[in-house]
Parts: structure tokens; sequence; C-alpha cells
């Protein structure tokens, strides 16, 4: 009964379009009050659940993102990107594909990638004779490539739900593979659409072209190198890396480029705010919504449930993704990790799952759930900045989502693709 | 009536970009206090012991003050899709609906988080000194913004103003 | 199994850890005394909370039973910040005839006026540092570390009384931080050297055993309150008769974790003189023992022998 005014009253106030965040708090509240609970331990859940050090990162990578976009960084990745890839069959989505590795790197957010790449490729893209329903394709599936790579707050969040014991640095490398086979595969099904349609390549502006290119994109790619360079020889820790990562695009594009004016970096700062706050009211509302999950015991419920149907690791791992693809159709990606951490981790590991593993199966999982309808951030965002209608894009987006699913069964069933690195510097 | 809302709405648009200052103001000290963080552990040799904790506070004044001005702003993630295939009619109790969800939870806030801070207030954060009722000020103001905001977008429907929502561009004024 | 009254208990620490495994002992006990009537449900690995969070739960009634640190109550009551100054006790022995005896009692009482019923000290071993630079055989050898803590400020005052560099940091980011070099270590007991696998960084250890601080298992004051007085009398036995399983759990934990670490190859520095650590810890003792409930206390603790 508990479980029934829960998930009751949340999706009751979801349908009637209330805020999510208000949702899971106002749905724990009733909780709690139905069950005789003080109410007040809700607002402590609230309050503790944002007070982690390691959630500073969401804020600083959002505002690293926001100055870079403004302060012409991220547009000189995508030039590079241009250049170099181009002239591959399908060009313009191969670049697009490039810059969300590239960007996709430093902001590691998929909306920010989404928002920030899909405006600036999309019109580009459509004055080239690409379809808008293409472009806008492209730019939505390939910003999941942005949660897989390092620095990507979610994995952050992951270590958090999972108890702050899983070490952030082996989940940023545990990624790279999987984001770069996802960047490959993706790569493949641009050239056969392109091919199919008939779209022209550009061509290539010889290697002197590329080198110029890739001098003006040098700060873009030294801030790659300073994250991972800093974290890896110990200057800094992984949730440090993300405020020096604003440290430095500050510098860089206000005082080595000179590239943001006063007003573009209060409208970042401003922007990165609104963003941010709006993330992090989710995930404090949904730490009061998990521990209502923990009190009344459903992980533990849901591991006896599950292993009674089947002990088969191999079918557990596809029910877990098939719920987990299910649950991330219709919430939001930060929400979904909070919540269905603690229920499906110990299910996973129970099975001798890797912690680490799971946590990049769990983010490319709810990362394709972000780029379906009926609730997707990043579907919205594409249609947003292609100003395309959400049902013209699905009719065409199926063989991305197919390179999508490909690599996520990839990465459930062979270990090695997301471990394998990490085992490399451990 | 409507000029009296148009008024208020004036007033408080002023207000919640006030306000909205104050959070960058926080984001931008955070990434201060990181820096001074790193400087003196790897430079001096020397770490500040009060930076973990100051950041983690003033983080949370920049989410309750930003989430806030979010609501009255609409920046706040929403489900729709229910609310496309519903008269007109309906949707406005909706929205009349979710307005009061937003002012119970942040009269919970208040009460609340008054609560906490009251329980709280004789123990001390460690290497900051101050009283632990201090993590839960920003919780406070943070409830009482989202009733401010609340209420003006319960008085602007009343009167036929429009109030944004998630996806829609920002009303003006 | 139908059980009259569950009792919710909460415990940072994963299934199988001696903490965990003690309350649930005590659990078993209750039921098997109380007829069926009454039994303990755990909830490990900080399902709830962490401790400063489970403590205020505790005390609004939400949780019944609470196994935590003595640390968080440093700030909440006075009396607990003796059993948390460094070399305060000359070993566990020591620690076990003071808690066992009128000074423990004392200070469990003193829970009580927070809204908590103190009912029995688990052991929380003794920690000592550990670094991935060089094995530490003098204080000298602490000259310029940089050692994680706590955010504790008796912590961060000792490590930078003994000449180090205190770096508050989350555990969490611990292991990667000694094995970047963010930082050169860290100090904890054995057995969360061993769990964390800070142990595969970090090769060197020095028993100087600081700190020996007990945990405490609490009851909320609200559950207690409910309860008839015989029940409160099953539960208050039957958590006094869990800690010599406790001790002997946490004895077992102890030594396999030694053992795992020291077959790891980690350098172990056993014979260590602690007087100049001791002497050092003047400026601190000053800064934190400030009233004469406080002085009074530590006279007390170190005259017992
Ligand atoms: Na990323
Ligand atoms: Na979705």
């Amino acid at each position: 009964m508990e479980l029934i005014v829960l998930f009751g009253t949340f999706t009751g106030l979801l349908l009637i379009g209330a805020p999510v965040a208000l949702c899971l708090g106002a749905a724990s509240f009733a909780t709690v009050a139905y069950i005789g609970l003080p109410p007040v331990v809700v607002f402590q859940r609230l309050n503790s659940g944002i007070s982690v050090f390691a959630l500073l990162a969401i804020p600083f990578f959002i505002y690293a993102g926001e100055l870079m976009v403004r302060g012409d960084i991220a547009r000189r990745l995508v030039a590079l990107a241009g250049a170099a890839v181009g002239h591959l069959r399908g060009g313009l989505g191969q670049v697009n594909i490039t810059a969300s590795v590239l960007f996709g790197g430093i902001s590691g957010s998929a909306a920010a990638d989404a928002s920030a790449i899909g405006g600036l490729m999309i019109p580009q893209m459509e004055k080239r004779g690409y379809g808008r329903d293409y472009a806008v394709n492209i730019t939505v599936v390939s910003s999941i490539i942005a949660l897989m790579l390092p620095p990507s707050h979610n994995l952050i969040i992951y270590s958090i739900s999972a108890g702050g014991r899983i070490s952030i640095a082996d989940l940023f490398t545990a990624g790279i593979v999987p984001g770069l086979l996802l960047a490959l595969a993706l790569m493949i099904v641009a050239w056969f659409v392109a091919k199919k349609r008939g779209y022209s390549t550009e061509p290539f502006p010889g290697a002197r072209a590329v080198v110029g290119l890739l001098f003006s994109a040098l700060p873009g790619l030294i801030l790659i190198a300073i994250i991972f360079g800093g974290v890896r020889s110990g200057v800094f820790t992984a949730s440090e890396s993300s405020g020096i990562a604003v440290i430095y695009a500050i510098v860089v594009t206000i005082l080595v480029y000179r590239s943001l004016p006063w007003n573009e970096f209060v409208a970042a700062t401003m922007s990165a705010v609104r963003t941010s706050s709006m993330v992090l009211l989710v995930i404090g509302s949904a730490a009061a919504f998990g521990w209502l999950l923990a009190y009344l015991k459903v992980p533990a419920e849901l591991v006896i449930w599950m292993k009674g149907i089947s002990d088969n690791p191999l079918v557990i791992l596809l029910m877990l993704n098939i719920m987990l693809l299910m649950l991330g159709t219709f919430m939001d990606m930060s929400p979904l990790i909070v919540i269905t951490t603690p229920i499906f981790l110990p299910v996973a590991m129970a099975y001798g799952i890797d912690p680490v593993q799971f946590g990049i199966i769990l983010i490319l999982n709810l990362g394709i759930g972000l780029c379906t309808p009926p609730v997707g951030a990043v579907l919205f965002v594409g249609c947003a900045v292609g100003k395309v209608r959400i049902s013209q894009v699905i009719k065409t987006i199926w063989p991305f989502y197919l390179a999508a699913i490909a690599v996520l069964m990839l990465v459930t069933y062979v270990p090695a693709v997301s471990l394998w690195l990490p085992s490399m510097f451990g | 009536m409507v000029e009296f809302v148009l008024t208020l709405s004036r007033v408080l648009a002023a207000f919640s970009r006030l306000v909205l200052w104050m959070a960058g103001a926080g984001l931008v000290a955070m990434t201060a206090f990181i820096g001074m963080q790193v400087w003196g552990r790897f430079v001096l040799n020397d770490t500040p012991t009060w930076t973990e904790t100051s950041s983690i506070l003033l983080m949370g004044w920049v989410i309750f003050l930003g989430a806030a001005v979010g609501i009255r702003e609409g920046n706040h993630l929403s489900f729709d899709v229910l609310l496309y295939v519903l008269p007109q009619r309906v949707v406005r109790v909706c929205h009349y609906i979710s307005d009061f969800v937003v002012i119970a939870f942040g009269t919970g806030m208040i009460a609340y988080g008054w609560q906490l801070a009251d329980t709280t207030w004789s123990t001390t954060i460690p290497n900051l000194g101050i009283t632990g009722a201090t993590s839960f000020f920003s919780l406070i103001f943070g409830g009482v913004l989202m009733i401010l905001f609340s209420v003006e977008r319960l008085l602007r429907r009343a009167v036929g103003l429009p109030t944004a929502r998630f996806g829609e561009d920002a009303i003006e004024d | 199994s139908a059980c009259e009254i569950t009792l919710k208990s909460s415990d940072t620490h994963p299934e199988g850890y001696p903490t965990v495994a003690a309350v649930q002992h005590m659990g078993e006990l209750l039921k098997e005394r109380s007829d069926g009537r009454i039994c303990v449900d755990v909830f490990h690995s900080a399902q709830l909370g962490e401790e400063k969070d489970t403590i205020e739960q505790t005390q609004l009634g939400v949780i019944d039973l609470n196994r935590v640190s003595l640390g968080p109550f440093n700030n909440i009551i006075e009396e607990t910040k003796v059993f948390s100054l460094p070399y305060i006790f000359r070993g566990t022995d020591h620690m076990h005839k003071v808690v066992d005896g009128e000074i423990g009692d004392a200070i469990l009482g003193e829970f009580s006026n927070h809204g908590l019923v103190g009912l029995a000290y688990y052991d929380g071993g003794s920690r000592s540092f550990y670094n991935s630079k060089k094995p530490i055989t003098s204080i000298e050898d602490i000259e310029g570390l940089k050692f994680r803590v706590m955010q504790s400020d008796v912590f961060v005052d000792m490590v930078s009384a003994l000449g180090g560099n205190a770096t508050p940091l989350p555990y969490g980011e611990v292991y990667s931080s000694i094995q970047t070099g963010v930082i050169d270590g860290a100090e904890n007991n054995w057995p969360s050297f061993e769990s964390s696998g800070h142990y595969e960084v970090a090769g060197h250890y020095t028993l100087d055993q600081h700190l020996i601080v007990p945990e405490v298992l609490v009851m909320s004051k609200k559950s207690w309150d409910s309860l008839s007085a015989e029940d409160q009398n099953l539960i208050r036995e039957a958590a006094k008769d869990s800690v010599p399983v406790m001790r002997e759990l946490w004895e077992a934990r102890e030594k396999a974790s030694e053992a795992k670490v020291r077959e790891a190859g980690v350098q172990i520095v056993e014979d260590i003189d602690k007087t100049p650590f001791i002497e050092a810890m003047d400026p601190v003792y000053e800064k934190h023992v400030t009233s004469d409930k406080l002085k009074d206390l530590v006279q007390q603790i170190r005259a017992v022998e």
C-alpha cells in the first residue's frame, strides 16, 4: 500500500505536468505522512542529497560547457572535425559525430552537447542539402557519446548513488572504449544512410588546412589534456577537475582569446545556474524518494522477485536492460540513476557483474532513453534546435537506435569492452 | 486587478534577476574555492580545510535560489504528453494543482527546514566553526521564494496572463 | 514468523561486517528471548543515509536502532569528545576497561539528553597512518606528507601537530587520490585499510594507533519509550550480550585483514616510540579539552590501569 501511495502520487503529479523534482518530493512527502513518519525526514534527505562534494562536478561541467560555447571554443572544435572527416560519405554527419566525441569529452552532458553541436551543425547540414531529420537524428543519438566519455557527470551521480565506493576515475576510463565504439557504429550507419539518400561529401581541405584548424582548436583540445593529465598525474581529483575546467575556460576565453565579452560571461553564468539548479533539485528530491524505496525494502524484494524468474546472469542482464530502457523512455537521466542504482546494482552484483561495468550499462541504457519518446530531454532539444516535429524524426531515426542498442548489447555481454581499459591503468 | 498583477510581476522580475545574480555569484565563488583548494594542496603543500564544506554550503544556495527562479521561468523539466490531449479547461486545472503542489512543498521546505535548523542549532560544522543550522538556511529561503513565485503564477493565470512552462519561450516582462 | 515489533537498525558498513553481524546477532537473541515477538531488521551499507543523517533520523524515531561511530557525536554531546582524542588510550585493553567501567556508563547516560538511549559500546579498532611514500619510523618522517583526514577539527589539528598536511577528502576519492599522488596517505584501522583496497596503493603502514575510538549502539528514545519496561530490559540485555560476540568477530576480522595486507607485501612498522607523537599532542589537547568536565574526564581515563 505504501508503494501505491508513493508511485501513485508520483505518476499522478507527473501526468498533470508538475515539475519532475516536485513530483518526486511531493510523492515522498505524501508517503511519509501516510506511513506516519515525521515528514521532516523528506527535507533532511533533500538537503543531504545535494550536500555532496562530488556533486559539485555537475554545476561546474555545465558552467564550463556554457563558457566554451559562448567563448568560441566549441565552434573551433567543430571546424576541426569538419576538416578532418568531412570528406567521408555522409560528410557533415560524420563531422557531427566526431564533434560529439571532441566536445562530449568536455561537456559531459548530452543535452548541452545536443544544443551546442546541433545549433552549429544542423543549419549547415541543411544548407548542404542534408535532410533536417537526418541532421537531427545524428545530433540526438551521437550526443549519448558525451555521457560515456569523461568527464561525465552522470557517472559521478552513479558513483554517489552506489554509496560513493566506486572509483570515479575507473568509471571515467571504463566509458572510453564503449563511447568510441558507439561513435564508430553511428558513423557506419550515417555512411549507409547517406549513401542510400545520395548525400554529397565535403572536399578534403588538405593537411595544411587541418593543421591550421588544429591550432585554432588547441584551447579546446588542451582542456581535454589538462583534465586527463591533471587527474592522472595527481594534481587534482576527478571531481575537482570540473572546477579546474571552469577556471581554464574563463582564463582562455576572457584573458587569452578575449572571445567572451562581459555580458556573454554573465549570460553563461546565469544559464549554468538555471540548468544545474534544475538538475540538482531533481537529484535532491530523488534522494528522498530513494530513501523511501530503501526504507520500504524495495531493492531487496526486487532481487528476490528476479531470482525467482531465472538464475541465469545473461537473462537477468537482459531483463535489467529492458527495464532500464523502458524507464528511460519515460523519465530523465539523473533522477533515474539516483532511483535505480540502489535497486539494480545489488541485483547485478549478486550475479557477479562488476559495478564499474554495470555503471556503463546503466548510463548507455538511460542515454538511449534520453533520445526516445515520450520523454527524452535530448530528443526535445534536438527537435527544438532543428525545428522538426518529433513524429517526423522518429520515422527515420531507428537505424541509429539500432546502432546504439548493438553497442549496448556488446557492453552488456562482453565485460572487457568496459573493464579492459581501467585494468590497464589499475 | 490585471494592472496590479502586472506591477507585481515587474517587481518580482527585478527581484528574480537579483536572486539569479546572487546564485551566479555563488557559482563563481565556488569555482574560486576549488581553485584555492587545489593551489593550496599542490603548490603550497598546505590544504585549506574550509573550502570543501564552504563550497557545498554555497552549492545549496545556488540550487535553491536557481530552482526557485526556475519555477518563475518554467525551467523545470515536466511531462506534457497528457496535457496535449486534454481540453484547455482541464489543463488549466492541472496547472493550478501543479502550482499548489509547489506551494505546499515550499511550505514544507520552510517549516521542516526551520525544524532541522532548530535541532542542529547547538552543533558546529567541522573546520568552519559555525552552527550546523547554517546548512538549512538556503532550504528555508528557497522555500520562501518558491511560494512567492508560485503565487505570482496563480495570480497571472487567474487574470488571464500567460505563465511560462518547460519547453516554451520565456515570458518577457 | 510474525514479529509484533520490528526494530529498524542502521549501519553504514556492508553485510558481513562485524558491527552488522553483531546487531543481527542481537536480533536473534531478542527474538529468542521474547518468544518471537521482537525482531531486528538491519539496513546495512548506508541504505538509510550517512551517520550524521541517521543519527537525526534516530532522534526523530524514524529509525529505532543505530550503530554509529562516536565522531559525529563530538559536536552534539561534549563528553564523547574525550574518546576521540589522539593517544588517549594506551591500547585496546585500556579502552575496553574504560568503556566497560563507570566512565563508559556515565557517557552512555549522556545520550538520553539528546533523544537517544545509549545501549552498548562496540569496537572500532585502532587507527594508524599509511602512505605510499616511505615507512614512518619517527615523527620527522611525517613532515610535509599529505594525509587525508575526515571532516573533523581534531583530526586536522592532530595531523598538523605531527607536521603533516591535513587534507580533508571524501572517503570514496581516497584510493585514486593516493594512486595518482593527490595525497600521500590516510589513516584507518586494519579492516578498512584492507577492504577499501588502500593497501594496494599505500605500501607503508605504521602502527602508531593514534586513535582507538569505540563505537556505540544507540536506540531512539521515542521507540524506547513506547515499549514496556520488560521489553526495554530485554533489549538492554541483548545489546550488552552482543558486545563479547562483537569483540570476537572484530578480532577475527582484524586478523584476517592483517594477514591479507601482510601477504600483499605491505611494509608494516610495528615498534615505534610513541613518546614524541604523544608529546606533540599538547597543543591539540589545549585547544580541544577546554571545559573542566573534559579535563576531569581525561584525568580519570588516564588513571584507569
Ligand atoms: Na563526457
Ligand atoms: Na526518453
